[in-house]
C-alpha cells in the first residue's frame, strides 16, 4: 500500500472515486434544490424588507439617537411620582393573578367538555373546542381593547381581558392533560372496589391536579407579561403609565419603569419556579 | 523531532503532569502506559493543545508550538492529528462529511460554513476510507455505525489531514477486543507504511507491549518508566500499576484476545473511566 | 399475622414500628396542615388585596356584564337569510344582512392580513438567524469568552423580557408609522425568546463532536457549524416554527402602535365603531391564526416523526 498525499490526487482518481461511489460526489438536483431554497429564502427577505421600506432606517438614526439619549440621561428624579409607578406595578399583578385565576377556575369547567376520554359527544366537543381557538385566537390586547369598549377605561377590562384569554389558553392544556392520563392508575383504583368519588379522587386527581396547578403557575408568569402592556389600550395597570409618559416625552422615566417592571418579572418567574418545584417536584411540567 | 521541556499542567488544586523533559524522533510508535487519572490523557491532549500548559515548553522540529497562537495554533493541530476514545464524530452528517472535516483547516471561511467540497477531496476521503476497509458505508449517517467502524471513520479523518503525528488518545478502551486489533492494525500500519510519528495511550499493557516500539510508563503524573518493550519487566509495570495491576495484566481481557489470528471475539466491552 | 415478624423494640413496648409510624405519619400529617394553612391564609390575602387594588368588585363586575352583553350584541353582524348571498344592487351597494354588507371591506382585511403574515415571516427568519449566532455566543459551553456569554445572555434577557408591542411603540417613534416598525420590534423579541431556547439547546449538546472538530484544526465558526450545528437542527426548526405562529399573533397586535398590519384597522374598527365591522376583522384573525397554528403544528410533527425515525 502506497501512501496517498492531496497533492497527488488527479483528475483520474476522482473519476475512478465517482465511478465507484456516484453518490458521494453529490446529487446535482438536491443540490440545486438546496441551493435554491437558499437563494429563494434571500430573495424573499431582500423583497420583503423593501416593500416595507427597509430604507427608513437610514433617516432614522438622528431620531433613534434623540431617543436613546434621552432613556439613558435621567432628569429631575424627585418629580417622577414613584407612588403611582408602583401602584400601576401592583395593579398590574393584582390584575394578572385575578385574571389566571377566574380563568382557572372557569378553564376547568371548560376543559372536561373539550376533553375525548369525559365528553364522548363529537358535536359538542368540537364546538367548545372551536369556542376556546375564539378565546385563545384572540390576543390578550384585542380583548383587552374590547372590554376598554364595552365597560370603560381600568384595570376592570384587564381583568377581563385576561380571564377570557388565560381561560382559552387553559382550557385547551388541560384537556389535553386529561386526555393523556394514564387508564391503568384509574383501572388500579377501581380494582380495590372504590366508588365513583374515590375513583376520581385516587385515580384523577394525583395525575391531573399537579399538571393543572403547573400549567396554572405558567401561565401566571406569562399574564403577568401580557398585563403590562394591557395598559397600552387604557386596560389599567404599569401599560397605562407608561403611554401616557411615553407620549408626554418622558423617555427616561419609560426607561425606569420598564426596567422595574423586568425586575419584577424576573422575581415572579423565580417565585413561580420555587413554588412548582416545591409541590410538583421537577419532573412537573 | 518533538521535545517535551519540563512541561506541566497544573488544574486547581491538583497537579495532573509534573515536569517532564523527554523527546520523541520522528517515526516512532510510543505508547503511555498507567492507570487511569496518570495524566496521560492531559499529556497528550497538551500536545495539540487542547489542553493548555501550565509551564514548559515543547518543540516540533526545532519550532516552539507551546506559544502558537490562531492560526499557526490551528495549523499545528492539523499537522497534528488525533484519535479519541470516544471518536469524536459529529454522528447527524454522513461519514463522508465527517472524513472531508478533515480538510477544514484549508477551507476559506464561506466553503466551510456553506459545507462545499470539492471533487478532489471527496476522492481523496474515499480513499482514505477505502484504505481502513470503510469506504462501502461512506454515506450513512455516522451514529448508524458501531463502535469499531466509528474508530476507523476517525482514523480516516485524521488521515486526510496529512498529519506529521497522529496522538490516539485510548483509541480501544470503548472496543471490544476484535475491534481493538483492527484499530492497533491500523494505527502501526500508518506508523510503518506512512513513517507517522504515533503517540498512543493505553491503558492495557499488553497492547503496548506487543504493538509499540517505545513505552512510557506514568504514575500520579511523573514518568516513572522510559524504554523499549523489552525492558518493561514485570516488576516494573507493576509498579507503574500499583493497586491496578491485576486488572491491567489480566490475560483474559488483553493478550488472548489480542494476539494476532485470535477469531475468538470476546463479548464484553472494556470502557475505562 | 404470624408471617410478618417485627424487631423487638429496644426501649419500651410503646415504640414498636406500626406505633413509630403512626407517630411519624402525624406529625407529617400536623407539618403539612400548618404550611397548607398558611398558604390558603396567604392566598386569600393576595386575593383580597388584588381585587382592591385592580378596584375588582362584585359590584362592578355586575354592573359591567350587561354592557359587555350589550357590547357584544351591537358588535354582531344582523344577517337576514333571505338577502344572505345578494350581490350588489344597482348604485354599487350591499343591501344589509347580506353577507357582502358584513364583509363589505373583504379585499381591504385579505391585503391587511397578508401583511401581516409577511411581517411575521420575515421577523421569524431574520430572528432565528441571528437567535442562531446569539445561541453560540450565549450558551456557557460554547462562548468565546466568559463576558461574551454573559453579556450575550443580558442582552437576550433583555430583549425577551420586554413586550413586542414596547418595542414597536418606541421603533415607531424613531422610524415612522409603518411595518418596518414592527418587523424590527417582532425580530428583536423573537431573538431573545428563541436564542435563549437555543443556548439551552447548545448547553445540553455533546462537547465530543467540538472537541473532533478543535483537534483537525477548525476554528470556532467551524466548531459551531459542523460539531454543534447538526446536533440542535432538528430542534431549532422546531422552536422557529412555534416561533412564526407566535409571531403572527405578535404582528396583528404590533398595529395598535402605528407598526403595521391588521392591528391598525382592528384598533381603529373597534374604536370608532361599535358595529358589525369588530367582528369582521376578528373573525378572519381569528381564521388566520387558528389556519397558521394547524398548518404549523403539521410540520412540526413530520418533521419530528422524521427525526425520531432515524
Amino acid at each position: 500500500m502506497s501512501t496517498l498525499t492531496f497533492a497527488t490526487i488527479n483528475e483520474a482518481d476522482v473519476s475512478a472515486a465517482r465511478k465507484r461511489y456516484p453518490q458521494a460526489f453529490g446529487n446535482p438536483l438536491v443540490r440545486a434544490l438546496k441551493i435554491g431554497s437558499w437563494v429563494f429564502i434571500a430573495v424573499y427577505l431582500a423583497w420583503s424588507l423593501h416593500v416595507f421600506e427597509i430604507g427608513k432606517l437610514l433617516n432614522a438614526s438622528d431620531r433613534a439617537w434623540q431617543l436613546v439619549s434621552r432613556m439613558v440621561v435621567w432628569q429631575d428624579m424627585a418629580t417622577w411620582q414613584y407612588a403611582n409607578i408602583y401602584r400601576g406595578i401592583a395593579q398590574t399583578i393584582a390584575m394578572a393573578f385575578l385574571g389566571t385565576l377566574l380563568g382557572t377556575i372557569f378553564a376547568l369547567m371548560w376543559a372536561f367538555f373539550a376533553a375525548r376520554n369525559t365528553m364522548p359527544v363529537g358535536i359538542i366537543r368540537h364546538a367548545v373546542r372551536r369556542l376556546l381557538d375564539i378565546f385563545r385566537g384572540i390576543d390578550a390586547v384585542v380583548w383587552g381593547l374590547v372590554f376598554v369598549r364595552a365597560v370603560g377605561l381600568g384595570p376592570l377590562a384587564g381583568v377581563l381581558a385576561i380571564w377570557i384569554s388565560d381561560m382559552g389558553n387553559l382550557a385547551k392544556l388541560y384537556s389535553e392533560a386529561i386526555e393523556n392520563i394514564d387508564r391503568k392508575q384509574v383501572e388500579g383504583v377501581r380494582a380495590t372496589g372504590a366508588d365513583t368519588g374515590r375513583i376520581i379522587r385516587y385515580g384523577y386527581l394525583p395525575q391531573i391536579l399537579p399538571v393543572f396547578i403547573s400549567l396554572s403557575l405558567y401561565s401566571f408568569e406569562s399574564s403577568t407579561r401580557s398585563a403590562t402592556i394591557l395598559g397600552l389600550v387604557g386596560a389599567g395597570g404599569i401599560g397605562m403609565i407608561i403611554i401616557e409618559r411615553f407620549r408626554a416625552g418622558l423617555f427616561d422615566q419609560v426607561a425606569f419603569v420598564v426596567l422595574n417592571v423586568l425586575v419584577v418579572i424576573a422575581i415572579i418567574d423565580w417565585g413561580s419556579g420555587l413554588i412548582r418545584k416545591r409541590f410538583i417536584g421537577e419532573r412537573g411540567h | 523531532m518533538l521535545e517535551f521541556k519540563a512541561l506541566t499542567k497544573q488544574f486547581k488544586n491538583t497537579v495532573a503532569v509534573k515536569p517532564a523533559t523527554f523527546t520523541i524522533p520522528d517515526g516512532q510508535m510510543v505508547g503511555i502506559i498507567g492507570r487511569s487519572g496518570a495524566g496521560k490523557s492531559t499529556l497528550l491532549r497538551m500536545i495539540n493543545r487542547l489542553n493548555e500548559p501550565s509551564g514548559g515548553q515543547m518543540l516540533f522540529q526545532g519550532r516552539d508550538i507551546t506559544a502558537l497562537k490562531g492560526r499557526d495554533l490551528r495549523e499545528w493541530r492539523n499537522e497534528c492529528a488525533m484519535v479519541f476514545q470516544q471518536f469524536n464524530l459529529v454522528g447527524r452528517l454522513n461519514v463522508l462529511t465527517n472524513v472531508m472535516s478533515g480538510r477544514l483547516f484549508h477551507h476559506n471561511f464561506f466553503s466551510s460554513m456553506a459545507g462545499v467540497f470539492s471533487e478532489k477531496e471527496r476522492a481523496f476521503a474515499i480513499r482514505a476510507l477505502d484504505r481502513l476497509g470503510m469506504a462501502h458505508v461512506a454515506l450513512q449517517q455516522t451514529d448508524t455505525l458501531s463502535g469499531g467502524q466509528m474508530q476507523r471513520v476517525a482514523i480516516a479523518r485524521a488521515l486526510v489531514q496529512e498529519p506529521r503525528i497522529m496522538l490516539a488518545d485510548e483509541p480501544i478502551a470503548s472496543l471490544d477486543p476484535l475491534n481493538a486489533k483492527v484499530v492497533m492494525d491500523a494505527l502501526r500500519a500508518i506508523n510503518q507504511q506512512d513513517g507517522l510519528t504515533v503517540i498512543c495511550n493505553l491503558h492495557t499493557l499488553d497492547t503496548a507491549r506487543q504493538y509499540c516500539d517505545r513505552i512510557i510508563g506514568m504514575q500520579e503524573g511523573v514518568i516513572v518508566f522510559d524504554g523499549t518493550p523489552k525492558e518493561l519487566t514485570d516488576k516494573a509495570a507493576r509498579e507503574i500499576y500499583g493497586a491496578e495491576a491485576e486488572d491491567a495484566f489480566s490475560e483474559a481481557m488483553t493478550s488472548t484476545a489480542l494476539r494476532p489470528g485470535a477469531q475468538r471475539a470476546q463479548p464484553e466491552v472494556r470502557v475505562v473511566n | 399475622m404470624a408471617s410478618i415478624t417485627t424487631n423487638t423494640p429496644a426501649n419500651g413496648s410503646d415504640k414498636d414500628p406500626v406505633s413509630l409510624f403512626e407517630s411519624h405519619r402525624r406529625q407529617m400529617i400536623r407539618d403539612r396542615m400548618v404550611v397548607n394553612v398558611t398558604l390558603g391564609v396567604l392566598f386569600i390575602a393576595f386575593l383580597l388585596w388584588s381585587a382592591w387594588i385592580s378596584r375588582f368588585t362584585p359590584d362592578r363586575l355586575a354592573a359591567g356584564l350587561p354592557r359587555i352583553m350589550e357590547y357584544f350584541g351591537s358588535v354582531m353582524p344582523s344577517l337576514q337569510w333571505d338577502v344572505l348571498f345578494e350581490s350588489r344592487d344597482e348604485a354599487g351597494r350591499f343591501p344589509p344582512g347580506s353577507l357582502g354588507f358584513w364583509y363589505n371591506d373583504f379585499w381591504k382585511y385579505i391585503r391587511l392580513i397578508w401583511e401581516t403574515i409577511r411581517m411575521a415571516l420575515t421577523a421569524t427568519l431574520i430572528g432565528t438567524g441571528l437567535a442562531v449566532i446569539l445561541a453560540f455566543l450565549a450558551a456557557r459551553n460554547t462562548t468565546p469568552a466568559h463576558w461574551v456569554g454573559v453579556a450575550a445572555r443580558r442582552f437576550l434577557e433583555f430583549c425577551r423580557g420586554v413586550p413586542e408591542i414596547l418595542f414597536a411603540l418606541v421603533l415607531v417613534f424613531a422610524v415612522g408609522i409603518g411595518p418596518l416598525a414592527g418587523v424590527i420590534a417582532i425580530v428583536i423579541h423573537a431573538t431573545g425568546a428563541l436564542g435563549k431556547l437555543s443556548s439551552e439547546v447548545v448547553e445540553n449538546a455533546s462537547m465530543r463532536p467540538v472537541d473532533g472538530i478543535k483537534a483537525v484544526g477548525g476554528n470556532w465558526f467551524e466548531q459551531m457549524r459542523y460539531g454543534i450545528l447538526p446536533q440542535v437542527m432538528p430542534n431549532y426548526t422546531s422552536y422557529a416554527l412555534w416561533r412564526f405562529e407566535i409571531n403572527v399573533r405578535a404582528s396583528a397586535v404590533v398595529g395598535f402602535v402605528g407598526a403595521g398590519g391588521i392591528g391598525a384597522e382592528l384598533s381603529h374598527v373597534i374604536s370608532f365603531y361599535s358595529d358589525d365591522r369588530v367582528t369582521a376583522v376578528l373573525i378572519l384573525i381569528v381564521l388566520t391564526v387558528t389556519m397558521i397554528d394547524l398548518l404549523s403544528e403539521r410540520l412540526r410533527h413530520a418533521l419530528i416523526g422524521k427525526e425520531s425515525l432515524k
